[in-house]
């Protein structure tokens, strides 16, 4: 069984391409994922992709930023390659038109067809699924609920990236890159899985009540009855002119038990906060703080170690609001290294999926 | 009357799960994640017609009958 993460660093999609297969010619690729720096021509990178890996499922996304085992990359692009003996069964479906349909139904009849099985009768310990979705097209809730709704199988997974140019997102399947589009991806590994979710905060116990909010944009117009912006700054015992320099470091987070799903703040319009992802009237938030990412990931992976004995691969989907403040606290390299020992990728995303759409977290799907 | 949404919650958790933990842990998430925080009604909880109109409409995206 071979699950093997590698990367390039060549210039054209074509030498970055060939360069990953000569790198993975020891291994018959069932099926590869990987993630590309937007400074790629999309359309040639994904076929260049599957060009390369003509007999694999070839699904993919563009970036903030890549991880691959040891290494935080920029304009790389990086790779993780899975035999047959890895993987059972390998499903693809391409979701398109996310911002204004939710074609998840007929992407999973397919899949239905090609397993046999009712997506909600899946076996949640046989099959586990990943999301690659356009990372500008906010359409990231819907498409996670009508997930959830249909099947109780875990997706996990990240909104593409474009470099923080904020232009252009790709996914890619098959060989096409695709935007306004997500890439869902069905998996039978024949190895035990885990989903892991970190998100390095602290509740600093206050809570903001979401009174008055715009779901479909984002934006939250008022926290308690006062201007949001206004009832953060308050929250946070500061002028409300300095408070969203703290949006970085004081997120805030839906709270599930003790368990954050981070929602964090992009903006103030105005009065108003625009966020990263949606909140519902009614929605209690508490404010959180951010802790030592470096050393959170530290922790997750060595109880991970201890829990499963070997990790074979491990592929992250990492926020780049986290990838930001490790370059703001020069701990790149430390991050890194915390995959060193492990066959690793991973990708700045726009956003994070697990049962949800989040902020500020790795979502990271382990194979044993 | 009260304690409706209470129940209706419960009978999501509990037809989705089938008995399963994970899955009904899984299932509350999303509840909250929708903005419906089971946790925060009781059998003692008004029975708001907004809000079961939402269960309701939850439910049913579930495949879940109450």
């Amino acid at each position: 069984m071979t699950i093997k993460a590698v990367y390039s660093t060549e210039i054209t999609p074509e030498e970055s391409a060939a360069d990953l297969s000569s790198k993975l010619s020891d291994i018959t690729a069932k099926f590869i994922i990987f993630f590309a720096s937007s400074k790629f021509d999309s359309g040639a990178l994904a076929s260049a992709m599957q060009k390369q890996f003509d007999s694999a499922s070839v699904v993919g996304c563009t970036t903030a930023g890549e991880i691959v085992s040891g290494k935080m990359l920029k304009d790389s692009v990086v790779a993780m390659a899975f035999d047959s003996q890895a993987l059972e069964e390998v499903n693809i479906g391409v979701v398109e038109n996310v911002k204004t349909e939710n074609r998840v139904p007929e992407v999973f009849a397919d899949f239905e067809r090609k397993t046999g099985q009712k997506m909600i009768d899946l076996n949640i310990k046989k099959y586990v699924g990943i999301i690659l979705v356009d990372g500008l097209s906010l359409a990231e809730e819907k498409l996670m609920d009508k997930i959830g709704a249909l099947t109780d199988i875990t997706f996990i997974g990240g909104s593409a990236g474009d470099d923080l140019k904020y232009k252009t997102t790709y996914v890619f399947a098959g060989g096409r890159a695709y935007t306004n589009a997500a890439v869902l991806v069905l998996l039978k590994p024949r190895v035990e899985f885990d989903v892991v979710k970190t998100q390095s905060f602290c509740d600093k116990n206050k809570v903001l009540e979401a009174t008055r909010v715009n779901e479909a944009e984002r934006i939250v117009y008022e926290f308690d009855g006062l201007p949001a912006s206004e009832a953060y700054a308050n929250a946070l015992e500061v002028p409300v002119e300095e408070a969203d320099s703290k949006f970085m470091s004081h997120p805030l987070g839906l709270m599930v038990g003790e368990e954050p799903y981070v929602r964090s703040p992009q903006q103030f319009q105005g009065s108003d906060m625009l966020f990263y992802c949606n909140i519902k009237e009614g929605m209690e938030l508490n404010l959180l703080e951010s802790m030592d990412i470096v050393q959170d990931m530290r922790e997750v992976m060595k109880a991970k170690k201890i829990e499963h004995g070997k990790i074979s691969g491990l592929i992250n989907f990492h926020c780049i609001l986290r990838t930001l403040e490790l370059e703001q606290r020069s701990q790149t390299e430390d991050y890194g290294k915390v995959f060193e020992d492990v066959p690793t990728i991973g990708f700045s995303t726009y956003g994070e999926e697990y049962l949800g759409h989040i902020n500020q977290t790795s979502t990271m799907l382990l194979f044993k | 009357m009260a304690g409706q949404i209470k129940r209706f919650l419960d009978q999501i958790v509990e037809q989705r799960s089938q008995g399963d933990n994970t899955i009904a842990s899984t299932t509350r998430t999303k509840l909250i994640l929708r903005g419906i925080n089971p946790r925060n009604y009781t059998n003692d909880s008004a029975d708001d017609p907004e809000t079961i109109a939402e269960v309701r409409k939850i439910a049913q995206e579930l495949g879940v009958t109450i």
